[in-house]
């Protein structure tokens, strides 16, 4: 103990750096730093072994400990804890086996699977995209009673000649006029030139004996009637226009002649208009 | 410790030969996906349509619309 203190004294003197011994005496030596003095802190001493001409630890702190900077590092621990968890029992440097966590099917297999997945992702999201188009489409077209109401299919054979036939098709009025020989006769001889809206009879009837045609007026949308006016055709009697044999407008404030709807001749002297 | 290749298997070489003939190029994969689908959308209505008409059978007007037109 007494060894101690003088090795304390003479690191101090000297710079030196002195480890402390890791022993319950040599912490007490620095700790109490009055320990050589105080008899019942120190069992082994007893006074026998102090020399007065040793300097006490707290002489040797206020005095030489600060002016001559000795450093003294305390032990950490009583006992060293032995660290297992980074040991030379394993190489660090060496590679861990991933064996166990590759799969064996090969790199072509993988990268073949993926792309079909991803393809048939794509797959059914066309055919996700493509029935949500044709279902709304499917739903804004016309329905199946509107449709069947669309076209309407007239006997012709029940209309005698140079008669008149009235019939409703999609709201509106069509006149049928099964012409005479004479009547057609009439509609070819008229000079084109000098009609309001030119068109030859040819174009509004394709077969000359019958003449279909949507019977609006079309100034302001009245109905006609048949077999009057100054042309022998038709007659407005809202505002006065005539209407030849043909249809065409030939007197009146009416722009154009009476429209013609898509018709088609069937087998069995059948019209489909529509 | 020596990994086992398996990129010389039937099956790898089977999807080696797939993945160059189908989706190497982009044209040829979108054009396989757009078929496949139209092939596919075909093959489910026929079959949702075959299930249907077999679990009604007898029961649909082109079943027993024999017992009641004369044509």
């Amino acid at each position: 103990m007494a060894s101690l203190a003088t090795k304390l004294a003479s690191a101090s003197l000297n710079r030196t750096f002195v480890t402390l011994p890791a022993t319950a005496a040599g912490i007490r030596t620095v700790l109490n730093r009055s320990a050589h003095f105080s008899s019942d802190d120190d069992h082994h001493g007893h006074g026998h072994h102090e020399t007065p001409a040793t300097p006490s630890l707290s002489a040797l702190k206020t005095t030489s400990l600060n002016s001559n900077r000795t450093f003294i590092t305390a032990p950490a621990g009583l006992a060293q804890q032995k660290r297992f968890n980074h040991t030379s029992a394993r190489n660090t440097t060496d590679i861990p086996d991933f064996s166990k966590y590759k799969n064996g099917s090969g790199d072509s297999t993988n990268r073949a699977f993926s792309y079909f997945m991803v393809g048939t992702t794509g797959a059914l999201s066309v055919v996700g995209a493509k029935t949500t188009v044709a279902d709304f489409l499917a739903n804004m077209s016309a329905s199946a009673d509107v449709l069947a109401l669309a076209k309407v299919e007239v006997d012709l054979s029940t209309i005698p000649e140079g008669r008149n036939v009235t019939i409703k098709w999609r709201g509106k009025p069509v006149f049928i006029r099964h012409r005479t020989a004479e009547e057609i006769e009439e509609a070819n001889s008229v000079n084109i030139a000098e009609l309001r809206d030119p068109q030859n009879d040819a174009e509004r009837a394709t077969k000359p004996e019958w003449l279909v045609m949507l019977g609006v007026c079309t100034h302001l949308g009245c109905v006609p009637i048949g077999e009057a006016g100054d042309y022998g055709g038709w007659y407005c009697p809202c505002h006065g226009s005539h209407y030849d044999i043909s249809g065409r407008i030939r007197k009146g404030p009416a722009p154009l002649n009476l429209e013609i709807p898509a018709y088609s001749f069937e087998e069995g002297n059948k019209i489909i208009i529509g | 410790m020596p990994v086992k290749s398996n990129n010389g298997t039937v099956a790898n070489r089977f999807a080696r030969a797939g993945y160059n003939v189908i989706v190497k190029r982009n044209s040829v994969f979108l054009t396989t996906i757009f078929v496949s689908a139209f092939a596919a959308e075909m093959a489910f209505d026929t079959i949702s349509d075959r299930v249907w008409d077999n679990i009604n059978k007898g029961r649909q007007w082109k079943d027993i619309s024999a017992k009641y037109t004369t044509e």
